[in-house]
């Protein structure tokens, strides 16, 4: 579904604040070798079938984000052709981050399963 | 690489207006490498697409500049940086204000700088006068050109190391990677670009600089941590090694033993103090490393 209304693109934004970390690390994580931005974006888009889950560009700051706090860490690399690029691989501390999230996603996403499908009950 | 990657590449500039300057530079350079490397793919996989147009696409998934400026302003008020965590400010008692420099992880830091700075003063002040002074005798030479070039890159990588240690060491926001040039210059346009870089020049400036102010660094801090020790050390001092207090030809004066008690303490106070400074003058010392490191607008 694509979020054209405000506040459709509005609690689009507010979800990916939250879930984009997420993401980013497993995709790192996934990587058999470091991993630049472009490619990263590549394998984001691929995997969201209709509408990309956020610009390509907010990506971006979440990775220094990530790499700031010690989840990430990165090299720069020449590349042959234009500026040179950054590569990303996951941390010891990233991987322990991934896993706990993971578990904090799943125990989210199920109670709003629940609330959703009216079988939640205090 | 291409006149409509530069052009978003100023309209983002724009959009940061206001942020710090590292993060504009660290959101120019994502841009630059992620636009270029698309751009690249897009004319590989579709040889015959006008590069113009595949930019319009690129561009758009991207986030227009605004977009992407807002992502990186958001991200810079979210995560505090490692050491540089702001914090809610609260005015604490004076008292507790001069001896919370004893719990600030920056202080020791700025210290550690201080002591440094006399070892990196001397290393960047001489490369930098070897180069400048080869440079100028050379130049008529036909290694001249390269050597120059050589030497101006050596020094814009200095001057990103030393961003790296008072990222590390002081807490100020440096930049995390070297500004580049276009590719499609060329050689001879590369190398204009580099001349007419103000920043290749502050850079310089920069490390020339850094001698004198890394003696008057390394003497301050050194001669206060020297005398609050001394003073800290002067009951051991008088009455273990019979040292005196003060000595000429043929008088040597000792201290009465009563104010022992005094001049430890004030060699304990002047020890807080020798904190205040080196933390003061390193935080004087990441802001004007900024100004000449980083470069403006």
């Amino acid at each position: 579904m694509n979020p054209t209304r405000t506040e459709d693109r509005k609690f689009q934004k507010e979800l990916n604040a939250g879930t984009a970390a997420l993401v980013l690390l497993s995709v790192v994580s996934r990587a058999s070798e470091p991993i630049y931005g472009y490619q990263i974006a590549k394998l984001i888009d691929a995997g969201s079938e209709d509408v990309p889950m956020m610009k390509q560009g907010a990506l971006y700051p979440v990775l220094r984000s990530l790499e700031k706090t010690g989840l990430l860490e990165s090299t720069v690399e020449p590349s042959v052709t234009g500026p040179p690029r950054r590569y990303y691989r996951i941390t010891e501390e990233g991987r322990v981050a991934l896993d706990r999230w993971t578990v904090i996603w799943n125990e989210n996403k199920g109670f709003v399963d629940s609330v959703l499908k009216g079988t939640y009950h205090e | 690489m291409n006149e409509a990657i530069d052009d978003y590449l100023a309209r983002l500039k724009a959009a940061l207006a206001g942020a710090d300057r590292a993060t504009i530079q660290d959101a120019l350079s994502d841009a630059e490498e992620h636009l270029s490397t698309a751009l690249e793919q897009a004319l590989e996989t579709e040889p015959g697409i006008a590069a113009d147009a595949a930019l319009g696409t690129i561009i758009e998934t991207y986030g227009a500049p605004a977009e992407v400026a807002a992502a990186y302003k958001e991200m810079e008020n979210m995560t505090p940086i490692a050491l540089a965590i702001p914090g809610p400010r609260i005015v604490k008692p004076r008292k507790h204000r001069f001896f919370g420099v004893l719990g600030d992880i920056r202080t020791y830091g700025s210290l550690l700088y201080m002591l440094l700075s006399l070892a990196t003063g001397i290393f960047y002040f001489t490369w930098a006068a070897t180069g400048l002074s080869f440079s100028a005798g050379f130049i008529v030479l036909i290694i001249g050109l390269p050597f120059v070039t050589a030497f101006l890159l050596s020094a814009r990588g200095i001057a990103l190391i030393e961003g790296r240690i008072i990222e590390g060491v002081l807490g100020e926001r440096m930049p995390r990677h070297i500004a580049f040039f276009r590719k499609d210059l060329g050689w001879w346009g590369g190398f204009k670009a580099l001349i007419g870089d103000s920043s290749t020049w502050s850079a310089i400036l920069y490390m020339i600089l850094q001698l004198p102010l890394g003696i008057i660094y390394f003497t301050i801090t050194i001669t206060l941590i020297s005398l609050s020790l001394g003073l800290i050390a002067m009951p051991i001092l008088h009455y273990v090694f019979n040292f005196p207090f003060v000595q000429t030809n043929h008088h040597a004066y000792y201290l009465p033993g009563w104010s022992m008690p005094i001049v430890v303490m004030a060699g304990f106070f002047l020890a807080i103090v020798t904190l205040h400074v080196a933390r003061g003058l390193g935080h004087m010392h990441a802001r004007y490393a900024k100004k000449l490191l980083v470069k403006g607008d």
